[in-house]
């Protein structure tokens, strides 16, 4: 007998909730997280923005290659992406999938950065040396703040103890309701994973709205 | 977004884990000691604040500052090199001691850590092990210490390792085992630390005696069950050992009624009697078990 299955004769309320919970977040996530594909080969990780084939990634992602991408949706499905816009400070990109069919794409459910405590269940997904849709769990540690050149504000990031590797870049952080609160962008110091809060995506992209 | 019932239970721990992170956070103190990164520390007694030793790289000019973001002068009350721990005392400090609690492996933990102003800092893990004691060089420095795979970050060293509910289980230190993150249990912690607030520093109970286990023969075991005990291989000269009569050649078979058969055994006892108490220990010689009686000394 399978220790799920085990548990599941033992019908022990907590750990089969836990268990289901944990199961029940990452599947709906998991729909909305794209791999990047490179010159052929999976560079990255990216988060269904928008319905309309907004994708974001990490603007390291795409920068070696601008001149086109691809992304491989949650089915297998290979489609070529144009990059719409790039953001080198804050480390983000937009991708934009031509001719979406509706209902193609399913678009994340985001979460609030800002309410987000030390200690709080956060998940990332991704995929690291290009393996598909690898979860690892872990917390908020902290909160960094950092002082652009470019940028008036200094941008307040997400820091946290989920295992991070090359390939994660540009997949999600989410929290125990299974909402993005931030992009995964890079490993500070060996072993802290950095997070670009949700709001400073949303509020990048509602700029580039106004531009476009 | 709607949520099922099974994501509310996700929701539900990740959010008695931020709690727990802010309550025990109350009583965890960033610590300036050193030109590099600070420190963290834990308050256990009223204006008594429980930080590791090798963190403060001076013994004045310490300063720490609150979860309020209020920066007090700290006294260095005393330090203890053997445990890593070290007593400050903050006068008008006013926060309510950390609450204790108790290790078990398995249970899901968190490092808490005060390195920078502007909130504490946390991490996950399990409680790995309980393991012990550990040894220096000059004898037993811990009874017992709690491994765990929650990341201590730089600064969290005199931080707490708490559980769901935000009770403190250990003192965080990476200054015992090089490179390993260890804990020091509440209970043993909060007794050293009692003992430096009011001495100081820690009086390691010494007799003066070099023993190794051996196997005893049952035609030697002068009635006894036990099949080993401690042959003395030294005893210093002027040593309690001495002084309370035990002989080179004598083997130890019991402190207090409680049997010994190994070293830790007997720095396990030595570890909780502090210098002054009288322990009756039984030897077997010739054949015969003998009672003597030794004071714990102190090492000089």
């Amino acid at each position: 007998m399978t220790i799920e299955a085990e548990l599941e004769t033992e019908r022990d309320p907590v750990t089969t909730d836990l268990a289901h919970g944990i199961d029940a977040l990452v599947r709906r996530v998991l729909a909305s997280v794209v791999r990047v594909v490179g010159q052929g080969q999976g560079v990255g990780s990216g988060v269904v923005w928008r319905i309309n084939g907004g994708i974001v990634t990490n603007d390291h992602v795409v920068a070696a290659h601008a001149g086109g991408v691809a992304v491989e949706l949650d089915d297998g499905r290979v489609r070529p992406a144009t990059v719409a816009a790039r953001h080198p400070a804050f480390d983000l990109a937009l991708l934009h999938v031509e001719g979406v069919a509706p209902g193609e794409l399913r678009m994340a459910a985001t979460g609030t950065a800002a309410h987000l405590r030390v200690g709080e269940l956060v998940f990332a997904v991704g995929n690291p040396y290009g393996q598909r849709n690898i979860v690892t769990a872990g917390i908020v540690s902290g909160f960094g703040e950092a002082r652009l050149p470019s940028v008036a504000q200094p941008l307040r990031y997400i820091l946290s103890d989920v295992l991070l590797r090359p390939g994660n870049s540009g997949g999600p952080l989410v929290n125990a309701y299974g909402g993005v609160v931030g992009i995964n962008a890079m490993i500070r110091g060996g072993d802290l994973a950095v997070a670009i809060p949700t709001e400073v995506v949303q509020a990048w992209l509602n700029d580039q709205d106004q531009i476009l | 977004m709607e949520h099922t019932p099974d994501i509310r239970v996700l929701a539900l721990l990740s959010n008695q884990m931020a709690d727990a992170v802010e309550q025990a956070g109350a009583a965890v103190v960033l610590v300036n000691g050193r030109e590099r990164l600070p420190a963290t520390g834990v308050v256990f007694d009223t204006d008594l604040v429980l930080t590791a030793d090798h963190v403060l790289e001076r013994d004045e000019d310490i300063t720490i500052e609150t979860a309020s973001g209020t920066t007090l002068a700290a006294r260095l009350v005393g330090r203890d090199p053997a445990s890593d721990l070290a007593v400050l005392r903050v006068d008008g400090l006013g926060i309510a001691p950390a609450t204790q609690g108790t290790a078990r492996v398995g249970q899901i933990v968190l490092a808490v850590g005060r390195p920078a102003s502007g909130g504490a800092m946390a991490s996950l893990g399990v409680v790995s092990a309980l393991s012990g004691p550990l040894r220096r060089r000059r004898g037993v420095a811990v009874e017992q210490v709690i491994q765990t795979d929650a990341t201590p970050y730089p600064g969290f060293s005199g931080g707490p390792l708490i559980d769901a509910q935000g009770a403190v289980l250990g003192i965080l230190t990476t200054g015992l085992v090089r490179s390993t993150p260890l804990a020091i249990p509440t209970a043993v912690a909060w007794r050293i630390a009692g003992l430096l607030a009011q001495q100081g520093h820690m009086q390691r109970g010494y007799l003066g005696i070099a023993s190794q286990p051996i196997h005893l023969p049952v035609a030697q075991r002068g009635g006894l069950t036990q099949e080993r005990g401690l042959l003395l291989m030294r005893v210093e000269e002027g040593s309690p050992a001495e002084q309370g009569g035990l002989l080179l050649g004598d083997i130890l078979v019991s402190v207090n009624g409680q049997t010994i058969t190994d070293t830790d055994q007997l720095q396990a006892v030595l570890s909780t009697a502090p210098v002054g108490t009288a322990l009756e220990m039984g030897v077997l010689r010739g054949g015969a078990v003998q009672q003597v009686v030794v004071t714990v000394g102190q090492r000089a």
